[in-house]
């Protein structure tokens, strides 16, 4: 179970994220929603500390890291448990996909190179990319560099994946493969928080949606509750601008 | 104006000229070793923004890149003994090409410090919190992902910083270093025909440039392989594809203009 407590967040004198707090149980899937500026992309940051939280408790199972007095070692080893999907893929350029997979592996888990190798060939072709092994990142289309992207992730065996708007650097016509993609993993009962503008895709796949704006969490819930019954103003308004309402007239 | 111009001593030069070669290519060698140490050392501290250590290492690069590399070498050879003779070390017996070396392993690594931070800079961030959500240390993603792609983008200033200390070290014969320009200057004085060994010295200098270029050339097409690709009608138009042109876009971010 993941578990954050009063996270806190502030750049200078903006702050960014409020005393937020939320449970992630194991094999969930939550989804984190919210216009932009809201925090949500910050707060998954926090969670694997490319961003420092000025205060609270972040704590995987029986992991538990302070963050004002956060260790080097303990953010490493909170690091090692989780792993995380970038909006804009992040593959290592001057490796292809198969070492991309690999990498973690072999450098942080110390697997044989024989047992990497085999892993991560049989993760590349799980996402449908069994036929580009030895591509190079600048070979692949956006959809293709992303799934590798999840694979690299998947390779790791973490606690918790984190996904970070997964597919919005992506042409409308390759978001598709990818959903499926995280569509299927999810399945597989692997916990996942996802930053997504996709509301079907949130719809289907979450077991639990989160509303933030203005760094806290304005309204959670299960994806019925939110999206059909929504209780908060500040959510109503959001949905109806994100998905309007039918208004044809002849 | 000396002996009038005969071309047959350009070549009977040329083998005279080669025998101190090895002279000039040790000083190069030496320089260019000192010289990227120092420039780790000089780029670290700016690339972590140390707070006192930055500010040393740009009075460092300033004062090597603001001033003409025949000062530095007599600043070092005439005033070094000086300022070390008053911790009582003797330099008296030490022989010049220490302080050639030294002085030009000062000046490269200033420079070369410069390249390092630049390169290191231009890997894109997103490299780095990728191999941290990897669960790397620091170090290892320093060494596994940044250092293979910042040395791909680094290739054409390295080219050039190579090239630029096998000329200067032309100027180490002001100090009395029998290296090849000095031997060029004994024999025009002895044979009268000036002209003649210096068409020879540019000669050789010219061919290692030339060497030394396409050997980098070669190393960077290798290092930069995995950004080297597409379609051949592609290649040919896009001016991306071609590695050298990749520092000057490197400066650039995505969405500014710059393409992703």
């Amino acid at each position: 179970m993941i578990k954050l407590e009063r996270i806190s967040k502030s750049f200078g004198r903006h702050q960014v994220l409020n005393n937020i707090d939320l449970k992630v149980s194991k094999g969930e899937v939550v989804v984190i929603l919210g216009p932009s500026g809201s925090g949500k992309t910050t707060l998954l940051r926090c969670v694997n500390y490319l961003e420092k939280p000025s205060g609270g408790e972040i704590s995987i199972g029986e992991f538990k890291l302070d963050c004002r007095h956060a260790r080097k070692k303990d953010i490493h080893q909170l690091r090692q448990k989780t792993a995380m999907v970038f909006q804009q893929y992040n593959l290592f350029r001057h490796k292809t996909a198969l070492e991309n997979v690999m990498e973690g592996l072999l450098i942080v888990k110390k697997l044989p190179k024989e047992e990497a190798r085999k892993r991560s060939i049989a993760l590349l072709e799980k996402v449908g990319l069994g036929s580009k092994l030895d591509a190079y990142p600048s070979q692949l289309s956006g959809g293709q560099q992303q799934r590798v992207g999840i694979a690299r992730a998947l390779a790791l065996e973490p606690e918790v994946i984190l996904f970070d708007e997964p597919t919005s650097a992506l042409d409308p016509e390759l978001v598709g493969e990818v959903l499926a993609v995280i569509r299927k993993i999810a399945k597989e009962g692997i916990t996942m928080i996802v930053v997504t503008h996709e509301m079907g895709f949130a719809r289907d796949v979450a077991n639990h949606v989160v509303f933030m704006d203005g760094g806290v969490i304005v309204e959670e819930g299960t994806p019925t509750e939110v999206f059909n019954h929504p209780r908060e103003e500040r959510t109503k308004q959001f949905l109806k601008r994100i998905t309007p309402e039918l208004n044809y007239s002849i | 104006m000396g002996a009038p111009f005969d071309l047959s001593f350009v070549f009977s030069f040329l083998p005279k000229l080669l025998t101190t070669l090895s002279t000039t290519l040790l000083i190069v060698a030496c320089s260019l070793l000192a010289g990227v140490i120092v420039g780790f050392i000089i780029a670290l501290p700016r690339l972590y923004k140390v707070p006192v250590l930055k500010t040393l290492a740009e009075v460092y690069i300033s004062f090597f890149r603001g001033t003409p590399i025949l000062i530095q070498l007599f600043l070092f050879y005439y005033g070094l003994p000086e300022v070390l003779k008053l911790v009582n070390l003797d330099m008296t017996r030490t022989p010049v090409l220490v302080f050639v070396i030294l002085t030009y392993g000062l000046h490269t690594g200033a420079f070369m410090s410069e390249m390092i931070r630049a390169s290191v800079t231009a890997v894109d961030k997103g490299q780095v919190e990728a191999a941290y959500a990897t669960g790397m240390t620091s170090y290892q993603a320093f060494t596994r992902i940044v250092l293979p792609q910042a040395l791909g983008i680094a290739i054409p200033v390295f080219s050039n910083l190579v090239i630029a200390l096998l000329k200067d070290t032309s100027l180490a014969f002001t100090l009395g270093v029998m290296e090849m320009t000095g031997k060029a200057q004994t024999l025009g004085s002895v044979t009268q025909h000036f002209i003649e060994t210096y068409i020879a010295l540019a000669l050789i200098y010219l061919v290692i440039s030339f060497t030394i270029e396409k050997l980098l050339l070669v190393a960077e097409r290798r290092l930069l392989r995995h950004e080297d690709q597409g379609s051949p009608v592609k290649r040919k138009f896009s001016l991306q594809k071609k590695a050298s042109y990749r520092h000057i876009i490197a400066d650039m971010g995505p969405g500014k203009g710059g393409g992703a």
